[in-house]
């Protein structure tokens, strides 16, 4: 069985009958299912893989309701059970290596130059003419690990802590990558500003 | 800023950089007393102030353009009914 089915089974379970499985379902985990499939989109990059992957977390959730507690968040729980999916069924599949080093990472945000570090030189009116896929492709082409805390974070509004379950890393980790995330996703639109004849200059 | 009033951003004795302020901000992971102190914070600290002005502005915009456009109906459709079914 996967590891990830399996900590679902090791959850404390609640017996619910078909009519609350019904109810549940349709009530607290389908309100949810344009988030999710964006979520899918977003990680995967292919319309008919996020078809997929959403479809395979539903049923997964389906069929493991009785881990869900009821009066939980269950968008964050089905967040989690799609993230775990991808990272099985689709992650391996894809060539994209997971080249980042995380230590790296945390030590560049815990070290003291990190406020005199160079930020990309970006300025809000450069964003103002970004309208059409700009931000939209910035973001996809991040690493996904970079990409997925970006969604959860600015998209659809998790708490640190709550990233941190879903993702399975300690809250320092959040941060930490959040704050890198943000300072790639600024690299690439500087690049487009720059692109779309944004010069340096400052006011 | 009244100088007797305890830094709200000091965690294990230690004083969070612009950076790490700048960042709970940003997000709403914060108190109200760290809120306060950063809006105070940024009238005397320019590289928080337009790190702030940027960094909001790229998260509203991240949240207004990537959000698609939804799931695909006969996707929405065809778990409805899938679940639908599982009634015994």
């Amino acid at each position: 069985m996967a590891e990830e089915t399996q900590e679902l089974q090791e959850q404390p379970q609640t017996h619910y009958s078909e009519k609350e499985k019904q109810e549940i379902f349709h009530g607290e985990f389908m309100p949810h299912i344009h988030s999710m499939y964006n979520f899918g989109y977003r990680l995967t990059l292919d319309g008919d893989d996020a078809k997929d992957l959403v479809q395979d977390t539903y049923l997964k959730a389906y069929r493991f309701i009785d881990s869900f507690q009821k009066g939980t968040n269950a968008k964050a729980w089905l967040f989690r059970i799609l993230k775990n999916s991808f990272i099985n069924d689709y992650r391996k599949k894809s060539k994209e290596p997971n080249k980042v080093d995380y230590q790296e990472v945390e030590t560049y945000y815990n070290s003291e130059d990190v406020d005199r570090q160079i930020t990309p030189d970006l300025r809000v009116e450069a964003l103002r003419d970004m309208i059409g896929d700009e931000i939209s492709n910035a973001l996809n082409a991040l690493d996904v690990d970079f990409r997925t805390v970006i969604i959860l974070c600015d998209l659809e509004g998790f708490k640190y802590e709550e990233m941190a379950k879903i993702l399975d890393i300690p809250i320092g980790t959040v941060r930490s990558r959040l704050h890198r995330a943000r300072q790639l996703l600024k690299e690439k639109l500087s690049t487009y500003a720059k692109s779309m004849g944004y010069k340096n200059t400052s006011i | 800023m009244n100088p007797s009033t305890p830094n709200p951003f000091v965690v294990n004795g230690k004083k969070s950089t612009c950076m790490e302020m700048l960042q709970v901000i940003l997000d709403g992971d914060c108190t109200s007393e760290q809120k306060e102190y950063f809006k105070q914070h940024m009238d005397k600290c320019m590289p928080c102030f337009k790190g702030y002005e940027l960094d909001m502005a790229i998260k509203q915009l991240v949240k207004s353009k990537c959000c698609g456009d939804g799931a695909p109906s006969d996707l929405v459709e065809q778990i409805r009914i899938t679940i639908s079914q599982k009634i015994s």
